[in-house]
């Protein structure tokens, strides 16, 4: 098989395994391990409600969202027009197209191999400068 | 008895063909346990659609009303505490796998042509749940969900260009109030649901139509 070409469903129907039963046992497995974690979770960590809001007490160390963190983390090191352009204007767009280059970065031997190694990167820096911003460094 | 009314919907909706196609379509041997978390993702979903219709029914939007409800809910409502719990945590456990869902396709390169417009169909609803998980933050109205969507809408309103009319619409006025509450909740509960719904049938339909990618 080349890698330029992706095949699509008719030539799968030879092999694999047939989704009932043999599949659907599985998605029900992760079903019930889901919801059994879900429910641990709600029920032994319900989720606090606190005071209410008051717009007059800024409490300490206030932070966004942990899955807005990396950003969050980013702006309190390049000038927060750069940051928040890049977080919100220029990286989203690359995120959504970059598919459609895969012709022309496959051409090149390690054009797939750098690609994923600079994600790779890029996922480690988001984590650590997430774990940096819970953690309250400046 | 039973037969006649599966012969009466076969004749009608052709459901024979269907439920066949669905038992015994093929899932290719490569399938493993990294390809569970976009259902487990679209799990998730449902959990929170079904969790948000039972706090909606007494979820009331407002600066006086919103924390008194989610109180009210928590101490009043039997089980109140589990479903807003439940929602709360499978809120954030969704983003969780959509993030893993989305680095299962990219290094397993999944988003080749002819896949492209899945992959962008997946980033979209990618943005519509973080989007989903932001609104859904401030509705409780305490301390935590007020200064987060307080600092969320700051930055938001620092983007070049843009910033100052997204803040506006965000905010609907010039600091978090009514209007802004009834805003938020609106776009949480109606236009959010709708959309996604819309993106996920697309997502879903492209999956069967183009089949489960080769492996690299």
């Amino acid at each position: 098989m080349s890698p330029e070409t992706n095949h699509s469903h008719d030539e799968h129907d030879q092999g694999g395994v047939p989704f009932l039963p043999d599949h659907f046992v599985k998605e029900v497995a992760v079903i019930a391990l889901v919801m059994g974690i879900l429910i641990f979770l709600a029920t032994l960590m319900p989720s606090p409600m606190g005071l209410p809001a008051d717009p007059l007490k800024t409490p300490l160390g206030i932070k966004p969202e942990w899955y807005f963190l990396s950003v969050y983390q980013i702006l309190k090191y390049v000038p927060k027009t750069i940051g928040i352009a890049w977080s919100f204007l220029i990286f989203p767009p690359i995120l959504i197209i970059f598919p459609f280059f895969y012709r022309f970065y496959a051409r090149f031997k390690y054009g797939r191999l750098i690609l994923h190694t600079l994600v790779a990167i890029g996922v480690f820096l988001a984590v650590f400068l997430a774990a940096l911003a819970y953690l309250g460094f400046e | 008895m039973s037969l006649g009314v599966v012969d009466f919907l076969d004749e009608r909706l052709d459901v024979r063909r269907i439920s066949r196609e669905f038992a015994e379509h093929k899932v290719p041997d490569h399938v493993n346990w990294l390809y569970c978390f976009g259902g487990i993702t679209f799990l998730c979903f449902l959990i929170q659609a079904a969790t948000g219709v039972l706090l909606a029914f007494y979820y009331r939007p407002g600066t006086d009303t919103a924390y008194t409800s989610v109180l009210h809910i928590m101490d009043d409502m039997p089980y109140g505490v589990v479903i807003r719990s439940l929602h709360a945590w499978t809120a954030n456990i969704m983003i969780i796998m959509v993030i893993v869902h989305m680095l299962r396709v990219f290094f397993h390169g999944a988003y080749r042509p002819p896949r492209e417009l899945n992959w962008v169909t997946g980033v979209l609803l990618f943005f519509m749940t973080v989007t989903f998980g932001f609104s859904g933050y401030l509705l409780p109205m305490n301390q935590l969900s007020y200064w987060a969507t307080k600092v969320g809408t700051e930055i938001a309103g620092a983007m070049p260009f843009v910033g100052g009319y997204l803040q506006d619409f965000l905010l609907a006025g010039s600091k978090i109030g009514d209007a802004t509450l009834t805003r938020f909740y609106t776009i949480h509960v109606i236009i959010l649901p709708i959309v996604l719904s819309m993106f996920l049938a697309a997502h879903f339909y492209m999956i069967r139509k183009q089949g489960i990618a080769d492996p690299l």
